[in-house]
């Protein structure tokens, strides 16, 4: 055993930092999947559209922008503005869609929300067409970080090291603390729990749910515009990711913000070490977890079977 | 007596029930009016056309002179129009104070993403309704610690908070034993009239119905079968047999 770890070592730290920048833009479209399913009751599968067309809005503006002089360090904040951008410009027209779709069955739910994500796919195949596209400016602004590891030390970019799961967390802080101890946050609540006794309270239930959805477009895009300098953009990428978020939501409990942190690093983690390790187990790693999970807990592992708090 | 409420030929059916018929009915400003009726009568369908949460197929409600269907209920309650449900629909990990808060500020209509859960004067208003109820003392209480009889309380304080000139309540009672029952009911009955509420509430417990009522409206398959004055309206042979039981002495909402 201990030879197997001096043999691996290396490779189980490089999993354990790989799992952890993968799980952070994993979280930031499993919580939006979240929010927006609870104020709106409507699974919506186009939500991993929005990550893709994050991903591609944050490469492209950053290559452009940088072939005309912008100095490599802004490429970091375009990733939130432009993620920004798209959540402001596709949430709000989505929204009102799928909330046509608000108590119908679900069936139709998830055809609508399934026909919804092929258009979009197919628009982002338009605009950006087939062929990767690759926009490193922000890992390499930040260079490499040897990271310590026993006598050792694992060269990890400090992009993946430090913003990704700073902002994923930052992300949950800001959440937990606008959910729990702001007005806002308490009507999103509200409407999340009980949209009939929102509305007799005086809440704007739809001005609730459209900030809600656009906010939670805004997190989806957000995670693609950050695992963007990552990896290299091709058509697909919004369908794996909302698969694996649907899994990270299963996994956490529905309305579990906390919960899906966790969940999303044990499902990036367990995915990291598969890729290393057991490649040809990499597909299926995150749903044997969730399975597992489900076996055992079908609330999920937060999840309360009754309460369907935020 | 000028009339707050008027409905006027109302009509709904789901499928083949009609949960309103015909429903014609005036609520004076000031008055008490009780609903009664067995389950599937139309009561809460009655409230819930009232307060804008469905519909009806035909005709008219005026709320003050004006005609108020189609508007929203979040619309409603700016005009002051409150409602309460069957279940109070309380936040159970905030405390009481912060509940009537919740309420308070979203009357005012104006919010910010990062604007505190509670303000001063929140606070204070929330506190002075609370004493109008008698339970200032439960302010800081966690909603989901509160006994059935104070969460019914606290969930019409809510209502009154948003300051509503028409209430509209579904078995503000049911689920309060039997002691309880009538403090509550004298609490409730109190700080609506103090502050001047036209009510309109759904009652099975004819007790309640006899001493707080002005008026009662039996409901029986989404028409109106009688109305009047308690005394005369339950003293009715067919009212007695139809509504409240052979037996006037049973546990009505248990039977219900």
């Amino acid at each position: 055993m201990s030879a197997w770890f001096v043999e691996n070592g290396m490779l189980l730290g490089l999993a354990t930092l790989d799992g952890v920048s993968s799980a952070a833009s994993v979280f930031m479209v499993a919580v939006g999947l979240n929010l927006v399913f609870g104020v709106l009751r409507v699974l919506n599968v186009a939500h991993g559209s929005l990550y893709a067309i994050g991903g591609y809005a944050a490469a492209s503006t950053s290559l452009f922008l940088l072939a005309r002089g912008m100095p490599a360090w802004a490429a970091l904040p375009l990733l939130l503005v432009s993620s920004a951008i798209v959540g402001g410009i596709l949430g709000p027209p989505i929204e009102r869609l799928l909330r046509l779709m608000q108590g119908q069955e679900e069936v139709l739910q998830l055809l609508v929300t399934f026909a919804l994500f092929m258009i979009l796919e197919d628009g982002q195949k338009l605009v950006w067409g087939v062929r990767p596209v690759v926009s490193d400016a922000p890992v390499k602004v930040l260079g490499t970080i040897e990271v310590p590891f026993g006598s050792d030390a694992i060269p990890f970019t400090a992009y993946q090291l430090l913003v990704l799961p700073g902002v994923a967390l930052l992300t949950l802080a800001v959440l937990a603390f606008v959910l729990r101890r702001t007005l806002f946050g308490r009507m999103i609540v509200a409407v999340t729990v009980d949209r009939e006794a929102a509305r007799a309270m005086g809440i704007d239930a739809g001005r609730v749910t459209l900030l809600t959805f656009s906010a939670g477009a805004a997190l989806a895009a957000l995670g693609g515009a950050l695992a963007s300098p990552t990896t290299s953009l091709v058509p697909g990428i919004g369908a794996s990711t909302i698969v694996l978020s649907f899994a990270v939501v299963a996994t956490a409990g529905l309305g579990q913000i906390e919960g899906a942190a966790l969940s999303a690093f044990m499902i990036g983690l367990g995915r990291s070490l598969a890729v290393y390790f057991a490649p040809e187990l990499e597909v299926v790693v995150p749903y044997l977890i969730m399975v597992a999970v489900l076996l055992v807990r079908p609330q999920g592992l937060f999840g309360t079977l009754e309460a369907r708090r935020i | 007596m000028t009339a707050l409420l008027s409905a006027r030929g109302l009509k709904l059916a789901f499928g083949g029930v009609k949960a309103a018929d015909g429903i014609d009915l005036d609520v004076g400003a000031g008055e008490f009016l009780a609903i009664i009726g067995p389950n599937g009568a139309g009561k809460t369908t009655f409230i819930n056309m009232t307060t804008g949460y469905l519909r009806p197929q035909a005709g008219a409600i005026l709320y003050d002179g004006r005609p108020i269907l189609g508007l929203a209920p979040r619309r409603l309650v700016t005009l002051g129009i409150g409602r309460s449900f069957q279940l109070p629909q309380l936040f159970g990990e905030h405390s009481v104070a912060e509940n009537l808060a919740l309420a308070i500020a979203a009357r005012e209509g104006f919010w910010s993403p990062f604007r505190p859960l509670m303000r001063p004067v929140w606070r204070d208003e929330a506190d002075e309704v609370l004493a109008r109820f008698g339970i200032l003392d439960l302010s800081e209480t966690r909603a989901d610690a509160l006994n059935e009889g104070a969460r019914k309380l606290v969930d019409i304080a809510v209502a009154v908070a948003l300051r509503p000139r028409l209430i509209l309540m579904d078995e503000p009672t049911s689920g309060v034993a039997g002691a309880d029952k009538m403090a509550i009911v004298e609490t409730l009955v109190r700080v609506l009239r103090d502050a001047g509420v036209t009510a309109v509430f759904v009652e099975h417990d004819m007790e309640v119905v006899g001493r707080f009522a002005d008026r009662v409206a039996v409901w029986a398959q989404g028409r109106i079968a009688a109305l009047g004055p308690p005394d005369e309206v339950l003293a009715d042979p067919a009212v007695r047999r139809d509504v409240i039981g052979i037996d006037p002495g049973e546990d009505v909402h248990a039977a219900a």
